[in-house]
């Protein structure tokens, strides 16, 4: 199992990821994230370096997409139609529903806003999601005669999967991002005992203790809260879809609670649209939701309204929520700008923000902000940061983990460098092997391979008759023949392999001399070695038969005198090639001489 | 409340220790093997006096960690090493390990400092200081006290013995003298410079035993004279003493707090001296509580005391339900921010808090 990675990004970035695993033959791309940081081709992960000669589509079998976040599917458009790609990608059906909307909304603010040119264009995202396979929770997908895969919850955002890859008996769960506790409108995600040969976990937040999701709830609460009883607006600058759903809930079921009448605004368009995926994809979201969703939908919200441009403009408090989420261009960054001014106001940033964005340079502290145009923004607003993404912790790995119960665990995302306490503890409790790789390099996992082999019931009775009893708690030692025909392994009795063959058998016996100082006569001899040789033999079956030979078991022994030297009586041991274990010893003893005294 | 979170380690604690760069260590105590040493850096919030521009993190990160065989059930850091020491049952034996934050980030195990075990004590109650040397304080009873160079494990000084009882709690009071707390109350004063004089001080108020004590000294502004501040004594039921090392022969002040009774025991009793704030101290130990005293108001009638401020986190946190209610198995207050405490409890839940001053007082 070969699995190489490359998540550049550096420090606590968000990077992007793409992950190629090479198993048992098949090549399977997971995820085809971008980087947001760059504005040039290092946003693009490098593809030649999956092969330098050959097309992408003959050496992969297949790509994977784990859900609609841009850093795991944001570089697939011009992966599959700038780089080169026919063959299946598989994602989720909400994921698949949900993926063109943001790379459609951010090719729009790259290509149009900022005039970039070496990017996809809408035809190709079209002509990409025309590839695209949509998959269901738990099903089995028959990607080739050997390659399948099946996709698991995975909490974090709406149509978020966990794939598990499996060739034969080798198999590989890729966990994209996940998150163990369920939340407001998610559940937490969840795999089955399947054993894979790999694991390969995202860390991102592995060595963190988080904050309870009430204190940090409880303190956006009371910040937007102050904002607008002092009449100030609230700009929360969000991704259409995922967290901002969290969020809402949250609002509007405070809202109720506490009879406020500010309004609150989510942007145009998407609000619509948002919630006819959460409708479409119900069975996505979590328990409560589905049980509610009967008496009244959750997403359709009583306090929170349509926004129009307009709206910026009027006086008196409000909240709301505008896309994009770094606040890098588009709609959010319009109203930030027509609000920064008035420190009455507040922006709280619910997500972590890519270095070069607006977002980030507030975020960092500045209050001074060059604009198009040489324009200088003076920022008086408030600014807040609070952090809701759903990521699993120490615990939550431990958690899937437990429930898989791979082979061996992969981490990626995390900080390499700092993870040897979390890779001792995985190896102690589990006691299997982690890795951490760094971007670029290449892990080798070696696996165990079960190759089934049917035993034929005639040999299975035979061999445990002989010997000692068959003990549950002990391995036995069994003897066959093992057949190999086309995919097939059985292992039968070499009589009747012979048979299938059509071999004729062939017996093999060896013939051993033994001299013996002894002047008497021969019978004299045989029965001193008679006695002898059951005295020693006691748990075999030594016998005298009366043409004066001796059996032990299926061993012959006869004796002659020399031809020249009377005083010398010539053992002949005689024994098949099964008994040579018997046989040898037999010799070995017999070579010893016979004792003195003779009965 | 000025400020509250709430954080959920993986394993409760019983311990909080600050350590240089105000990281906080906590471990694990379960019973089992493979409890966890972990050294926390706090989330920014916490880490200066006023919030500057950026704050996106308001989590604990694991630094680095380390794995214990035993329960941890006392840490501290040595001073000026990067050593720090751990004790727990099931005998009075010392644990060393290394923290090198730098290279890696695990907590390595490099020695242990073994002790005779007396008769029916189990761990050592444990302090550090590193004056000459680094030295580490150590025992589990009266007759077993004594001082360990901790690098060579050298035998530095060792306690004229006075009877068995069992410590709970012992001090540097400055590089030459030692205070122990036994745990029915009574405090002893030792000079290391003559190991055969101990001198006994302050019994405790008269009341009937099955009382156990513990004992909270406040380390004034840095430097190694002895700290004439007053010592704290805490009981199971409730009793605090304050006591001026100087004049031992009168409490300074002798006050009660509302516990509830029966009480749970004294495994977890904890008082301790706000480092910023003159007079003030908390309690914990009996229940999901932390209680707050300004001691400066106290006598020494002996009666009940009010609270200045009750944290109840943790007895709402929990679960719910099921299962006992949680207990307060340890508290501290921050260094810098005087109205600050950190407090953990037996259902793995660690708060920070920032209690505001009732009006009136300034």
């Amino acid at each position: 199992l070969l699995v190489f990675h490359w998540c550049p990004g550096a420090g606590q970035d968000v990077g992007r990821s793409c992950i190629l695993v090479s198993i048992a033959g098949k090549n399977v791309m997971l995820d085809c994230g971008m980087h947001m940081g760059y504005n040039d081709d290092r946003r693009f992960p490098d593809f030649s370096y999956i092969t330098q000669n050959g097309r992408l589509t003959d050496f992969l079998d297949c790509v994977i997409i784990s859900h609609f976040h841009l850093d795991h599917c944001g570089a697939l458009p011009y992966f599959s139609e700038m780089v080169g790609y026919d063959g299946p990608i598989y994602m989720t059906h909400p994921t698949k529903a949900i993926c063109p909307i943001l790379l459609e909304d951010y090719r729009k603010i790259t290509v149009d806003k900022k005039g970039e040119t070496n990017f996809f264009t809408s035809q190709m995202i079209k002509d990409c999601m025309k590839k695209v396979v949509a998959v269901h929770l738990h099903q089995t997908v028959q990607v080739d005669e050997e390659l399948e895969i099946k996709a698991y919850y995975a909490g974090h955002v709406l149509g978020a999967a966990m794939f598990q890859i499996k060739v034969g008996c080798e198999s590989v769960v890729y966990t994209g991002d996940y998150n163990m506790t369920p939340d407001r409108h998610l559940g937490a995600a969840w795999i089955d005992k399947c054993r894979p040969d790999l694991l390969i976990s995202e860390s991102t937040y592995a060595t963190t203790i988080r904050d309870s999701k009430r204190c940090r709830e409880r303190d956006f609460l009371k910040k937007v809260h102050e904002t607008v009883e002092r009449g100030g607006k609230v700009l929360i600058p969000v991704f259409a879809l995922g967290r901002a759903q969290e969020l809402c809930i949250l609002l509007e079921t405070f809202w109720e609670r506490m009879n406020l009448k500010a309004p609150i605004y989510f942007s145009t368009g998407l609000t619509e649209k948002a919630n006819h995926y959460y409708k479409l994809f119900i069975t996505w979201t979590n328990q409560k939701i589905r049980k509610t969703f009967v008496q009244r939908n959750m997403f359709e919200f009583k306090h929170i309204k349509a926004f129009d441009r307009a709206f910026a403009d009027n006086p008196g408090p409000m909240v709301v929520f505008a896309t994009p989420g770094m606040l890098h261009a588009g709609q959010s960054l319009q109203i930030f700008r027509k609000w920064a001014g008035n420190e009455k106001n507040m922006v709280i940033m619910p997500g972590y923000c890519v270095q070069g964005t607006v977002g980030h340079k507030i975020l960092s502290g500045q209050r001074k902000l060059e604009m198009e145009g040489r324009q200088i923004l003076e920022v008086k607003m408030q600014v807040e940061y609070m952090s809701f993404s759903a990521h699993a912790d120490a615990k939550g790995i431990m958690q899937l983990i437990r429930q898989a119960e791979p082979r061996n665990v992969l981490l990626v995302h995390g900080e390499a460098k700092k993870m040897e306490f979390l890779k001792q503890k995985i190896e102690q409790e589990f006691h299997v092997s982690c890795f951490m790789p760094a971007n670029g390099e290449t892990t080798t996992i070696l696996t165990n391979p079960c190759i089934p082999v049917d035993i034929s019931l005639g040999l299975l009775k035979r061999e445990t008759a002989i010997g000692p009893l068959p003990d549950a708690k002990k391995p036995k030692l069994m003897h066959g023949t093992l057949l190999m025909k086309d995919n097939s392994f059985r292992l039968v009795s070499p009589e009747q392999a012979l048979k299938e063959l059509g071999l004729a058998e062939h017996q093999l016996r060896f013939t051993c001399r033994v001299h013996i100082q002894d002047p008497r006569k021969e019978h004299e001899t045989v029965l001193r070695v008679y006695n002898h040789l059951k005295g020693v033999l006691k748990d075999y079956s030594v016998q005298h038969l009366p043409d004066g030979s001796i059996t032990v078991e299926s061993i012959l022994i006869q004796a002659t005198a020399h031809s020249e030297d009377q005083g010398t009586k010539v053992l002949l041991v005689s024994w098949t090639y099964q008994d040579e274990e018997l046989g040898s010893y037999l010799t070995s003893l017999l070579k010893k001489g016979l004792p003195q005294s003779t009965p | 409340y000025r400020d509250l979170h709430t954080f959920e380690l993986q394993a409760p604690t019983r311990l909080i220790e600050w350590a240089r760069g105000n990281r906080v260590c906590v471990a694990g105590y379960g019973q089992s093997d493979g409890n966890e040493i972990l050294q926390l850096i706090p989330p920014p919030t916490l880490l200066t006096k006023e919030i500057q521009g950026l704050c996106p993190e308001r989590d604990f990160k694991v630094e680095c960690g380390g794995f214990s065989e035993r329960p941890v059930y006392s840490l501290k850091y040595v001073p000026d090493t990067s050593l720090l020491v751990t004790s727990g049952p099931p005998d009075s034996s010392l644990q060393v390990w290394q923290v090198s934050a730098e290279d890696s980030d695990v907590i390595k195990s490099v020695n242990t400092i073994a002790t005779e075990n007396g008769t029916g004590q189990s761990w050592a109650k444990i302090a550090t200081i590193s004056a000459r040397a680094p030295w580490v304080l150590h025992g589990s009873g009266l007759d077993r006290v004594q001082i360990t160079e901790v690098e060579s494990r050298k035998n530095v000084y060792t306690a004229a013995s006075r009877g068995s009882k069992e410590l709970s709690d012992l001090a540097f009071l400055d590089c030459n003298t030692l205070l122990l707390c036994c745990v029915t109350g009574h405090l002893c004063l030792a000079d290391i410079r003559q190991p055969q004089s101990l001198m006994e001080a302050m019994s405790v108020p008269s009341v009937p035993c099955s009382e156990q004590w513990r004992m909270g000294t406040r380390h004034g502004p840095q430097g190694l004279e002895p700290s004439f501040q007053p010592v704290a004594r805490l009981s199971s039921r409730g009793h605090l003493t304050l006591t001026d090392l100087r004049k031992t022969s009168e409490f300074l002040a002798l006050a009660k707090a509302r516990v509830p009774s029966p009480g749970s025991g004294a495994e977890f009793l904890c008082v301790s001296w706000a480092p910023a704030l003159e007079g003030y101290l908390a309690i914990s130990g009996f229940d999901g509580t932390v209680h707050v005293f300004d001691t400066q108001s106290w006598d020494s009638s002996g009666r009940e005391a009010e609270p200045i401020f009750v944290h109840k986190g943790h007895a709402f946190g929990g679960a719910g339900g099921s299962g006992d209610p949680p207990l307060v198995t340890v508290h501290t207050w921050h260094l810098q921010k005087p109205r600050t405490l950190l407090s953990a409890a037996s259902d793995g839940s660690l708060h920070v808090w920032d209690w505001v001053q009732p009006c009136g007082k300034c």
